[in-house]
């Protein structure tokens, strides 16, 4: 087996389950962040580099900052989170919705390994000018599109966070 | 298994290196702000007082190691390291010289010379303010928590500007290797001048060197541990070595913002119209390279001194207001602009 792989597997699956039971909030987005960086290294032994950069930068550096962030600014050290859910119908239906989205998982794992064999990578693989040949030749137009999506919703969040004039 | 010793090497010279500089550092800084404020600073340690920072290591090392009986006890611990780290291992993909020849190998002088160098620095430097949020959560202290608070603040704020100027010298020179960029400089520009980043990238070079103070969490952009209105923020409650800790990454984060500078922006390694090694042997270039890298590299440690002993603090608001405001809207003008000449010269 691919040590490498089940090494930082297991402790993204240790930090996720650290981040969605740990009752402080800051060391659960601390595990958030041990998640998104074991992830990276996944990414790494991928081959692709500058997925794993992305995930670090992106991820780790900024959404989870921007949470953090957040996370300062409405509790205090010391605070804990509230109960989970007590809602029972809303726990058995989170129930049900994981137990469909493990099988669409694994279903989804079992099609990859069918259509996908092996093969040799493809020369400069996962290099930053390949990634930007594919994003603004091939694929441009779902890049154009998912930049518009972007623009909407900053749009959007203008607009609400906007004072009223009048 | 040659490949792996010298990597080795490599490491632990530039480790060894950057834990001498940032340690001259302190008394350079001690010693620079006495000549600015007319003082005369330590002088009574060695000579010219340059055992200064021996002594307050071994002060820091042996003072009694305080967790306040609140903290939280893991994320205090946690808080230094999270700090030190990302700012030791930036410096792996910055080249400190060209190449040397020892023994007819050719030796790199980098330790990593990867094809996403460049993002690799974006994406390490934005781990540094996890360390401060981290320690300033941890202490369960008031102080502590408004200097996590505004250095989280400030470094999404400043990452922006400074992405983006990052971003603009990738478009000039084709390349997010840091050598290749370095090795691009050589020669002269228009004829005349060096063929210098500045040249090409002034208004970049400001914005990089504006934004990299706020990284960098020094004067005028110190608000997380402004002491005049929270103590000294997300430190308040550290103290001996942990204290050290979060010092001594400071000042390798400047030995890294300053190898970045001269590396994009002042030609690395080369002198301006005299190319080096057309008239020294092989290893004498090597250690020459090195020199006249460090050599700048150190004028930009200055600067940092001079600056920070020199212009007042900001208030926090005109923080937010000039890297909004003014950084934001000039780095995009910049890169727009670059873009176009790029796209109209090539």
């Amino acid at each position: 087996m691919d040590v490498y792989f089940l090494l930082f597997a297991a402790i993204s699956v240790v930090a996720g389950l650290f981040t969605v039971t740990a009752k402080d909030a800051l060391p659960s987005a601390m595990g958030l962040l041990t998640v998104f960086i074991s992830l990276a290294a996944l990414y790494l032994h991928l081959n692709a580099p500058l997925l794993a950069i992305f995930q670090v930068t992106i991820y780790a550096g900024a959404i989870l900052v921007l949470m953090v962030f957040v996370i300062m600014l409405l509790m205090s050290p010391g605070d804990e989170m509230q109960e989970y859910q007590p809602n029972v119908a809303y726990r058995g239906l989170g129930a049900i919705l994981s137990v469909i989205l493990l099988g669409l998982v694994g279903v989804a794992v079992k099609g990859i390994s069918d259509v996908v064999q092996a093969r040799q990578l493809p020369d400069g693989f996962g290099t930053p000018g390949q990634f930007g040949n594919l994003m603004f030749k091939d694929f441009l137009l779902h890049f154009e599109v998912v930049s518009i999506l972007l623009l909407v919703a900053l749009v959007g969040g203008i607009y609400l966070a906007k004072k009223d004039v009048n | 298994m040659n490949d792996w010793v010298i990597a080795l090497i490599k490491v632990v010279f530039i480790w060894t290196w950057t834990l001498i500089i940032a340690t001259i550092m302190t008394w350079v800084e001690r010693r620079g702000s006495a000549m600015i404020q007319d003082r005369l600073g330590p002088n009574r340690a060695g000579p010219f007082g340059l055992f200064q920072p021996l002594a307050d290591g071994i002060k820091l090392f042996t003072k009694e190691d305080i967790i306040p009986e609140k903290a939280h006890k893991i994320l205090f611990n946690l808080g230094p390291i999270l700090f030190a780290l990302p700012a030791f291992s930036a410096y792996a993909v910055v080249p400190f010289g060209d190449k040397i020849v020892i023994g007819g190998k050719e030796i790199l002088l980098q330790v990593a010379d990867v094809n996403v160098g460049f993002l690799y620095i974006v994406a390490v430097g934005s781990m540094a303010v996890y360390g401060i949020v981290v320690g300033g959560w941890g202490s369960n202290n008031k102080y502590s928590i408004l200097g996590g608070l505004r250095s989280t603040a400030q470094l999404i704020s400043y990452e922006v500007p400074w992405g983006i100027v990052l971003l603009t010298t990738v478009m000039v020179y084709g390349t997010f290797s840091l050598r290749e960029i370095s090795l691009a400089q050589q020669g002269t520009f228009l004829g005349f001048l060096p063929n210098w980043g500045i040249f090409k990238q002034p208004l970049g070079f400001i914005l990089f060197i504006v934004t990299a103070y706020a990284e960098a969490n020094r004067v005028p952009f110190d608000l997380p541990e402004a002491e005049s209105e929270i103590v000294a923020g997300y430190h308040t409650e550290y103290g001996s070595m942990r204290l050290g800790l979060y010092l001594f990454g400071e000042y390798v984060n400047m030995y890294t913002l300053a190898a970045l500078m001269v590396t994009l922006f002042f030609g690395a390694w080369h002198l301006p119209y005299v190319d080096m090694s057309k008239f020294l042997s092989p290893f004498a270039y090597g250690i020459a390279s090195f020199l006249v890298f460090f050599a700048k590299v150190a004028f930009f440690l200055w600067l940092f001194v001079w600056v920070r002993w020199t212009v007042p603090r900001f208030r926090y608001d005109q923080v937010m207001g000039l890297g909004w405001k003014a950084l934001i809207p000039l780095a995009l003008a910049n890169l727009f602009i670059t873009a176009l000449v790029v796209q109209l010269t090539v």
